[in-house]
């Protein structure tokens, strides 16, 4: 990893002494209570679903606090830098895309009353044990890689923010912080994200919005808007603009906002632990706003960014190499070098606890998800004796320690080669584009079948070609778009579903049990 | 482009305004909700143990 030294380039960061006493005091609290929290957890649901109890307010807290993580605040952060305003049209699809998934219900409330817990639990309900099993090791492979740059993305914020330099320094505070994840997510379960993600949804918005009026006070709107006109011209605000995301991009991310609010593991988890089906749209409605703001607020920091590197020489000849966007890793740093110059002490200091604590909180329900995938999903399936409620928690905390261990040094290895939210999105579509062909076909048409299922999942599976680095393995003379992949996977996906389903019907059809399909 | 800058500009500053009243209304009743999750997490815990007592 190659680290810029800042303050080589005369610039000081506003991070003191002070603040790093906010952020150790922050942490250490967030953990206590964390572990203190064990007391309540007497079961594997109130582990995995927090006994199913919470009321509306706590689940729109605890699914924003989740997604609104550090990560998110990076990857997003560095598409509103390269993208300018254009990216916000990312924003509004998850928006729209959220809303309609709560006025209409679609997925997450047939899921909702079945009563399951994970979406491979749905997989054996309707299609069997088989695709239950195969879907989960999908599931969790995809999941467990896509959470591979969250360390990462975390040590380029540190770096930005408190200027460090020592990759030692980093990788320790990187594992301290990985320990604390580990620590409080084994101990404490789905009760302890769910207040720990609340403490984070209540400090990072209101730290989020603080900032937003620092930046627009300190560089202006009307010199935003005019900077990024001169940068980037109409690809920073059109989205359709040849030159920059394009039509294919725009579809790809209503995809990515259907996926990303009821598809997505970690989000539909959060209507699984919902009180009631009433809860769970409510949740959906008001969530909407959450899920555009989590992208909005960090494009605009990016935009922001840009603007400050643009105004600034020596900034711009490392962030803006002969007027062109430099790398993945050096542009993942510009909103974190940003705020080190604009947020005065102790206000950084909060917003810095906020976005790691932020960074653990989301590690934590990444950690819990992918690990009961494993459990309740791949492994107890596999004997015949049903597994003891104590069995599986302790399998499910195992799973936890080596998820930890593995996105470690996955973190630390693996070439990003791409922007970090083309990342993101190319890893998860492993899962979800054969994910999407099961659950809309499998909830909402009889014919659906197990043929059908297992064909979709190994279609969805090609989406690891977009990978760069796996493109370059496999000797594609010519980089393909992680959008051409993603949509090109989901029709597959969808196709093989269909048609397996048309040639090897099921013989019995069966039937949902105790739901309603509509 | 100018459609796409002020329609931008109208999106941006239109959600900021309605995500502060979201987090002030969600942080007041997530609040409340936590009290009442731990209380009915409580009672569950305490009627399972009840069960058990009574099973042996």
């Amino acid at each position: 990893m190659d680290y810029i030294d800042l303050e080589a380039l005369g610039l000081k960061t506003n991070f003191t002494i002070v603040d790093w006493v906010i952020v150790i005091l922050y942490l250490l609290g967030i953990v206590s209570v964390g572990v203190y929290i064990r007391r309540y957890v007497k079961n594997v649901t109130s582990f995995i679903v927090a006994g199913r109890s919470l009321k509306t307010y706590l689940a729109i807290a605890t699914m924003i606090g989740t997604e609104l993580g550090l990560v998110t605040v990076m990857y997003a952060s560095q598409k509103g830098y390269t993208g300018g305003f254009a990216a916000f049209h990312i924003a509004f699809a998850a928006a729209i895309v959220t809303l309609m998934v709560g006025l209409t219900g679609f997925i997450v409330v047939p899921l909702r009353r079945m009563g399951v817990m994970t979406i491979p639990e749905f997989y054996e309900k309707r299609f069997g044990k088989g695709v239950r099993i195969l879907g989960g090791i999908i599931l969790a492979f995809s999941g467990i890689l896509n959470m591979g740059m969250f360390l990462k993305a975390g040590s380029l914020f540190v770096m930005g923010v408190t200027h460090m330099t020592s990759p030692r320094d980093l990788k320790l505070i990187m594992t301290v912080l990985l320990g604390f994840v580990l620590l409080y997510t084994t101990l404490g379960g789905m009760v302890s994200v769910v207040v720990l993600d609340y403490i984070q949804f209540v400090v990072l918005s209101f730290g989020l919005l603080a900032t937003s009026i620092i930046a627009i006070r300190n560089l202006g709107w009307h010199h935003i808007v005019d900077t990024v006109q001169q940068v980037q011209g109409e690809a920073g605000f059109n989205p359709f603009h040849g030159e920059g995301f394009g039509t294919s991009y725009v579809i790809w991310m209503f995809f990515m906002g259907l996926v990303s609010c009821a598809i997505w593991q970690t989000a539909v988890i959060r209507a699984c632990s919902a009180e009631s089906i009433k809860v769970v749209r409510k949740l959906y409605i008001w969530s909407s706003i959450g899920f555009m703001i989590r992208f909005l607020i960090p494009y605009f920091f990016g935009i922001c960014a840009l603007v400050y590197i643009f105004d600034h020489e020596s900034l711009r000849n490392i962030f803006l190499p002969g007027g062109k966007t430099a790398d993945s890793q050096t542009t993942l740093m510009a909103m974190p070098v940003l705020l080190s110059q604009i947020l005065p002490a102790g206000l950084i200091g909060i917003i810095s606890a906020g976005m790691l604590a932020a960074f653990m909180s989301t590690h934590d329900s990444y950690l819990l998800c992918w690990s009961s995938v494993l459990t309740q999903d791949v492994v107890a399936p596999c004997f015949k004796k049903e597994l003891s409620s104590k069995t599986r928690l302790l399998l499910t905390r195992l799973f936890i320690l080596t998820i930890g261990i593995f996105i470690l040094i996955w973190g630390l290895w693996y070439d990003l080669g791409q922007d970090l939210w083309d990342y993101m999105a190319i890893s998860g579509a492993i899962y979800f584009t054969g994910a999407i062909a099961l659950l809309t076909c499998g909830l909402y048409w009889k014919r659906a079948s197990k043929t059908g299922a297992y064909l979709a999942l190994v279609c969805g599976f090609l989406a690891i070609l977009g990978l760069k680095p796996i493109q370059r393995f496999c000797g594609f003379e010519q980089e393909i778009p992680t959008e051409i992949v993603g949509l090109t996977v989901i029709g597959l996906a969808i196709v093989g579903m269909i048609l397996g389903s048309l040639i090897f019907p099921d013989r019995v059809t069966e039937k949902i049990e105790g739901s309603e399909i509509r | 482009m100018n459609f796409w800058i002020n329609f931008w500009s109208f999106f941006f500053y239109t959600s900021l305004v309605l995500f502060g009243g979201l987090a002030i209304v969600v942080s007041i009743g997530g609040f409340f909700n936590i009290r009442s999750m731990f209380k009915s997490m409580a009672e569950q815990g305490a009627s399972e143990e009840d069960v058990t007592e009574n099973n042996t």
